[in-house]
């Protein structure tokens, strides 16, 4: 039996030394991409443009969570490329230095990003990440629930009005943005009794609540099985206030947040040369423009909007939020220590 | 007769060759990779430290152990086992009268039945699981036949009660299957007999049937009770994620909290507990088994 175990072992060892040597040593330019992106948030018809017009063949994973892409790279070799985490989650993956820093000689185009990508706060000079797209997060809601009475503010949330009818996000982040912004505090805080006083709003709120839900909340506010909701800008919300003329979503007048996808490279990624190419594609207007066109996704890229076929969308609050109405939006970045006010509360919450 | 018995028949005990033995390596491999191997990984790392990124220092603390002693935390591992008793109960009393049914069923149209109770299985859980959104929920069939009764906006979702229903649907046909298979191993005369004796039909089945299906029920208890226990969609999609059960906890600890190790610490606890009800039912087939044998004797 321990000679059985010794010799499975060995097996198991010597399977992933061969495989690691098959990665390193070619010294010719890359003939492959391994992408590891949110699901649908780079078009299909962005990769096979790429493998058309340089020859590299793109394999692509999807993850649903950032949470999910950070556990990947973190058990090391995952052999992944190109990533695309979210604002924060670039945080954590430097924090963990997962990450390659960018070499900015290697890079063009970065000067069509909208302004307001720029120089984020989270990643100061866009050392790590090339902002690819962009959403909120706000408010959902069906008027003809509400009875025609429009919401604009995250107070609706807890109003004893709407009891039962009220949805929260199932994710502590956005939960906390609503319960710090309707107590007049940045989404962003990192104090203590800010977060102690946004849990106590958030327990009261739970007995009006219908339930925490952001699986399918979006089809919860067309069957008017739930009036309002907080809810995440983007494709699928953009999908349902276009096809229900009751359905709106907006952002709340205390700000709600913003939330931007990047396209960074992973530590000892084995295609570098190819990454930056990816990323190079992805900066030209005209393949930006495919998020929007091809994906439902407001682009980071300013020079894409000229692109965009369907400009109605550029208007579309779901889709691409006005500069006023993100003015007041904070940028949820990594709590860092201040993470375990938020989970203390959140779990109090939760078990309330 | 099966050969381990034909050889006990025959008085000797056949050696297992060694090439029986080459057979048993891709099978030891996956268990030991797949299932001893994380294990040991997930219970070192319950007496880890977490980092601020989601990572794993080293070190020994039994802090992990220590918060879950906060009553935030008892209160989610009491309800999910409620729930998860309360959905054995549910699932055992309506596996043994289904299996019941499908017993006292001429034998060629048993495996039908068992066909229908199988189909579900051919479509994935989370399918499943939505499609009881659709039924219980505002816009399904239950709603509408009330809403002839003028009875509007009726849901049954989310709630616990829809909960309980997509537990119960779940794990259901787990339940029929161990009861049905000792169920059709007792010899029908002995119904028969004890009817001829005057038995009512509780008699039947208290004096009868139940004890001697007691191993397939107790076999479904524990393949109802620890998988309950592990849920994490149902209580989101059919109960709005409002009483998060021990699934729930771990996911959100593991994925949100970045807190490998107290994510480990109840996935230990659970572990725990699901190996002493185990335990539990061994010991209560063994003294059933026991007595079992002893009654033959004095019979005898």
């Amino acid at each position: 039996m321990k000679k059985l175990i010794v010799a499975s072992v060995g097996v198991v060892a010597a399977l992933a030394l061969s495989s690691c040597s098959g990665t390193g040593g070619d010294a010719g330019p890359s003939t492959e991409l391994n992408v590891y992106a949110w699901a649908d948030e780079i078009p299909q018809t962005v990769f096979d443009a790429f493998t058309e017009e340089t020859g590299i063949a793109v394999n692509v994973d999807n993850f649903d969570s950032n949470e999910t892409m950070i556990s990947k790279l973190a058990a090391g070799n995952s052999g992944y490329d190109i990533v695309e985490p979210s604002q924060y989650a670039v945080q954590q993956l430097v924090g963990q230095e997962l990450l390659e820093p960018l070499d900015k000689s290697k890079i063009e185009g970065i000067d069509n990003l909208a302004p307001k990508f720029a120089d984020p706060s989270y990643d100061p000079g866009l050392q790590y990440s090339v902002p690819w797209v962009w959403g909120t997060t706000g408010l959902l809601y069906n008027a003809a629930c509400t009875g025609g009475e429009e919401i604009t503010s995250w107070t609706s949330l807890f109003d004893p009005k709407w009891k039962g009818k009220i949805n929260m996000l199932d994710n502590m982040l956005a939960a906390y943005i609503a319960g710090l912004q309707v107590n007049g505090y940045g989404a962003d805080s990192t104090d203590e009794a800010e977060i102690a006083k946004a849990t106590e709003s958030l327990i009261e709120q739970k007995p009006l609540l219908s339930g925490y839900n952001s699986t399918n909340y979006g089809e919860l506010v067309a069957s008017g099985d739930v009036c309002i909701s907080e809810a995440w800008g983007g494709t699928s919300t953009a999908k349902i206030v276009e096809q229900n003329p009751d359905v709106h979503y907006v952002l709340p007048e205390e700000g709600g947040s913003l939330w931007v996808d990047g396209l960074s490279i992973a530590k000892g990624a084995p295609h570098q040369d190819a990454a930056y190419e990816f990323i190079n594609f992805l900066l030209r207007p005209e393949i930006a423009a495919m998020a929007t066109n091809d994906g439902g996704l407001a682009s980071a890229n300013a020079a894409a909007q000229e692109h965009v076929t369907d400009q109605g969308l550029l208007s579309n609050a779901a889709v691409y939020a006005s500069d006023e109405q993100v003015a007041n939006a904070d940028f949820i970045v990594d709590p860092g220590k201040a993470m375990r006010f938020y989970q203390d509360g959140w779990t109090r919450v939760k078990a309330s | 007769m099966t050969a381990t018995t034909r050889a006990i028949h025959l008085g000797r005990q056949e050696k297992p060759k060694r090439g029986s033995l080459l057979l048993l390596i891709p099978g030891i491999a996956s268990v030991v990779l797949l299932g001893v191997l994380p294990l040991f990984i997930v219970a070192r790392n319950s007496f880890a430290v977490a980092d601020d990124y989601g990572g794993i220092t080293d070190g020994l603390t039994f802090e992990n152990y220590a918060k879950l002693l906060d009553p935030v935390y008892s209160k989610t591992l009491l309800f999910s086992l409620g729930l998860g008793l309360l959905n054995t109960v549910v699932c055992l009393v309506i596996g043994y009268l289904t299996s019941y049914y499908i017993v006292s069923r001429p034998t060629n149209r048993q495996g039908f039945l068992l066909l229908l109770v199988i189909i579900p299985f051919w479509t994935d859980f989370l399918v499943r699981t939505f499609a009881w959104i659709t039924i219980l929920g505002s816009g399904g069939p239950i709603a509408g036949i009330l809403g002839i009764f003028g009875i509007a906006g009726f849901s049954v979702i989310p709630s616990n009660l829809a909960v309980v229903l997509g537990l119960l649907y779940s794990f259901l046909p787990t339940a029929i299957f161990p009861i049905y298979a000792s169920m059709r191993s007792i010899d029908p005369s002995l119904k028969e007999a004890a009817t001829d004796l005057g038995a009512s039909w509780w008699g039947v089945h208290r004096r009868v049937i139940l004890p001697l299906s007691s191993p397939g029920i107790l076999g479904a208890a524990l393949l109802t009770f620890i998988p309950t226990m592990g849920v994490f969609v149902i209580p989101v999609l059919l109960g709005g994620g409002k009483d998060p059960l021990v699934g729930n906890l771990i996911v959100t600890l593991y994925t949100e909290f970045r807190n490998q190790p107290m994510g480990a610490a109840v996935s230990m606890v659970l572990l725990v507990l699901m190996l002493a009800s185990m335990a539990l039912v061994g010991l209560a087939l063994k003294r059933s088994s026991t007595k079992r044998a002893t009654t033959k004797k004095t019979e005898a």
